[in-house]
């Protein structure tokens, strides 16, 4: 069950993606409902954080394409935002929690120049939105896995987006600070602002998210929670694998096959 | 005096040897905190190697040492480097570390072998070409310093210039694509300065240690700061020493190459800076675990005290250390020094061999062994551990509970009377 909506403020048109030549992801096709928040949903090894690494342009496409606000991504960068996984980068690096954050502005800062001082003043608010005022020169490796995850939604703050792409913002975070980041969350969009994340946790989900995608190598269904959340339809995304689809996957990748024609 | 005069810098020729060898050490620092930082040490050693055969050719088909000449066959090879590095990790099953190894030798393979055939090639022109190998900065003439001095100079600013940019792509690469930085331009950037950096750096380092110049300063300094900027202005002050004693040495020993020098002289930084720097080294390291260590002998022997006072129904009964070690063993040096520090401190009183609780004393025993029952306590209902598998793992974490988690752990177990052994859980008497 798939949901279309009227004027989306995300299109996704018969998007492919392959890793090595292994497809990842299979002919999805969806619409957003600008607003909305929204959670990816599907088993390990689904391909949701393929999913919006492809919408970001930050792995090639088979084949499909992409629309924001019913443009193309290059033309409207400054309105979107991405929360890479906290685990994708090395904690240890030299830098404070107010340095990151600041590179949430760098796009509207431009190349050459320093940060301004109204850009640090954001930058501060924003940590401030995340309850991370006190720690504004602390050291990231310093903080625990709860505030270098706000460090990054800060960051994603000071980039004034109009849509939010997050991998996995709820990974190695305390109770308390899952509560915290939900509750941002749902001002963001109540602000008008789209935001989109990952998520692994099925219970949970069904209370966080007013808008779903279950995936499992291909869209199963994308709709609101209500009637996406069936016995059915999460068994078809949780339950028996598709064995055939994975085999055909390993082969094109066994056989250097290009999983398009024209791709080769 | 030899030292006098050379840091007197009143000799031209000194000069030169000195502003070259601190510009080609520095350049090769700053730009080697990214190298650091992107993990790519062994792709800087791959590149500082692979210059050898450019530098090579380019004499070959030139016939003259025209530094200029030689930085660009240099760049050129050096680049390659890279590209097949990428190449090679991108399209086969190999993995970057055999890459690396491959190129490397091969590289550096056909330099030594182009450097025989030069040196036995009868051009006279030749002599101190060889001198790239090892580096040294005493050959450094006025027209090299023009052309290094000015690629070195250009590294600078664009470091200057780029940094927010080359912080970003270092940090967190997928965002700084993410925002539309030109990711793949910058990287190539990044790339052709650290070649470049490695350059200007041959002639008074030498392709075979160069790698070192690029990394060690920069793994030096990341021991004393926190901060990126900080962190390149001390990486850069470490390589500009080792770079002044390089020319120093090249001075008093013309035959000596100076790359091994240089070397040593910032690999002793770097181990100083291992051993010493605040917090994050090995003294310092050392030092926490001794007061640690401390910690725990002083609040068990309070711990002790409070037990014999309940015990006895009197806490302030002085004992002496026999005592004290009948109800528990503990080494006796230990207790001695404990004993003697914790009267220092106020919480113990001493007269003739006698130890005896002061009102502090009692407060800080009491709290130890309030936190050992608790901890217990907690284990049992939380954890579910049966009461016999409790005790150890009490005993490390009775030292470490801080205040607020322990007033955390009171709600939770809602102010308890009794540990898991029907032992009284002791509360400050308000």
């Amino acid at each position: 069950m798939i949901i279309q909506v009227p004027n989306p403020i995300l299109e996704v048109h018969d998007l492919t993606v392959a890793y090595h030549r292994k497809p990842v992801l299979w002919g999805v096709d969806l619409t957003l409902p600008a607003g909305s928040l929204t959670g990816i949903i599907g088993p390990n090894g689904a391909g949701k954080s393929t999913l919006i690494k492809a919408i970001m342009g930050l792995i090639p496409l088979s084949s499909g394409f992409v629309k924001l606000f019913g443009k193309d991504l290059d033309e409207v960068r400054q309105k979107v935002s991405y929360v890479p996984q906290r685990e994708s980068v090395d904690w240890d690096f030299p830098a404070s929690a107010l340095d990151v954050v600041l590179m949430g502005r760098y796009s509207q800062i431009g190349l050459f120049k320093r940060p301004r001082k109204a850009d640090k003043e954001v930058a501060v608010e924003c940590l401030r939105k995340v309850g991370l005022q006190n720690f504004a020169n602390r050291q990231i490796s310093q903080l625990s896995g709860g505030q270098q995850q706000r460090v990054f939604l800060a960051r994603a703050l000071a980039q004034d987006a109009d849509i939010y792409f997050m991998d996995e913002p709820f990974a190695g975070v305390d109770a308390a600070t899952e509560a915290a980041i939900i509750e941002i969350l749902r001002n963001m969009t109540t602000s008008g602002k789209t935001v989109v994340v990952v998520h692994h946790d099925l219970q949970s989900a069904v209370t966080y998210f007013n808008w779903v995608l279950l995936l499992n190598m291909r869209l199963v269904a994308s709709g609101p929670t209500e009637k996406v959340f069936t016995q059915d339809l999460l068994q078809e995304t949780y339950g028996g694998k598709l064995t055939v689809l994975a085999k055909v996957g390993d082969l094109l990748e066994k056989q250097q096959f290009p999983s398009r024609e024209d791709k080769a | 005096m030899k030292f006098f005069e050379f840091f007197s810098f009143t000799d031209p020729n000194i000069r030169y040897v000195v502003v070259g060898s601190i510009l080609m050490t520095v350049c090769s620092a700053v730009v080697g905190c990214f190298t650091f930082l992107r993990k790519r040490a062994l792709i800087g050693d791959a590149v500082a190697h692979s210059v050898l055969p450019g530098v090579c050719l380019s004499f070959l088909l030139t016939g003259e040492k025209n530094p200029f000449i030689l930085l660009i066959g240099a760049f050129i090879t050096g680049g390659l480097s890279i590209f097949l590095v990428e190449y090679i990790t991108t399209k086969t099953k190999l993995k970057e570390d055999s890459a690396i190894g491959i190129v490397l030798s091969v590289f550096f393979g056909i330099g030594i072998l182009l450097l025989t055939a030069i040196q036995h090639g009868g051009n006279a022109n030749q002599s101190g070409l060889d001198s790239f190998l090892f580096g040294k900065a005493a050959s450094i003439l006025p027209e090299d310093l023009y052309s290094f001095g000015l690629v070195g100079i250009i590294l600078l600013i664009g470091v200057f210039f780029f940094f927010k940019e080359f912080t970003l792509i270092s940090f967190d690469r997928n965002f700084a694509e993410a925002i539309g930085l030109p990711v793949k331009i910058l990287e190539f950037m990044l790339t052709s300065i650290t070649v470049l950096a490695v350059v200007t750096g041959i002639q008074a380092v030498g392709v075979v240690l160069m790698a070192a110049m690029l990394i060690t300063p920069a793994a030096a300094a990341r021991y004393w700061t926190h901060n990126l900027t900080i962190m390149m202005l001390v990486a850069a002050m470490m390589g500009a020493v080792s770079g002044i004693f390089g020319a120093y040495i090249s001075y008093l020993a013309p035959s000596m190459p100076t790359g091994p020098w240089i070397v040593m002289v910032i690999s002793m930084i770097a181990i100083v800076s291992f051993a010493f720097a605040p917090v994050k080294g090995v003294f310092a390291r050392l030092r926490k675990q001794i007061k640690n260590q401390k910690q725990i002998t002083d609040e068990n022997i309070l711990k002790l005290f409070f037990q014999l006072g309940e015990k006895d129904q009197d806490f302030f009964t002085a004992r002496s250390i026999t005592s004290l070690l009948e109800r528990r063993s503990m080494r006796k040096d230990l207790l001695k020094n404990g004993l003697a520090r914790l009267t220092d401190q106020g919480f113990l009183s001493k007269t003739k061999d006698h130890w005896k609780f002061t009102e502090a004393g009692k407060v800080k025993g009491q709290r130890v062994a309030r936190l050992h029952r608790l901890w217990e306590l907690y284990l049992t209902q939380y954890l579910q551990l049966a009461p016999d598998h409790v005790h150890d793992d009490a005993e490390t974490i009775e030292h470490i509970i801080t205040p607020e988690l322990e007033a955390k752990i009171l709600e939770q177990l809602k102010y308890p009377e009794v540990d898991p052994h029907d032992t009284k859980i002791p509360y400050k008497d308000f």
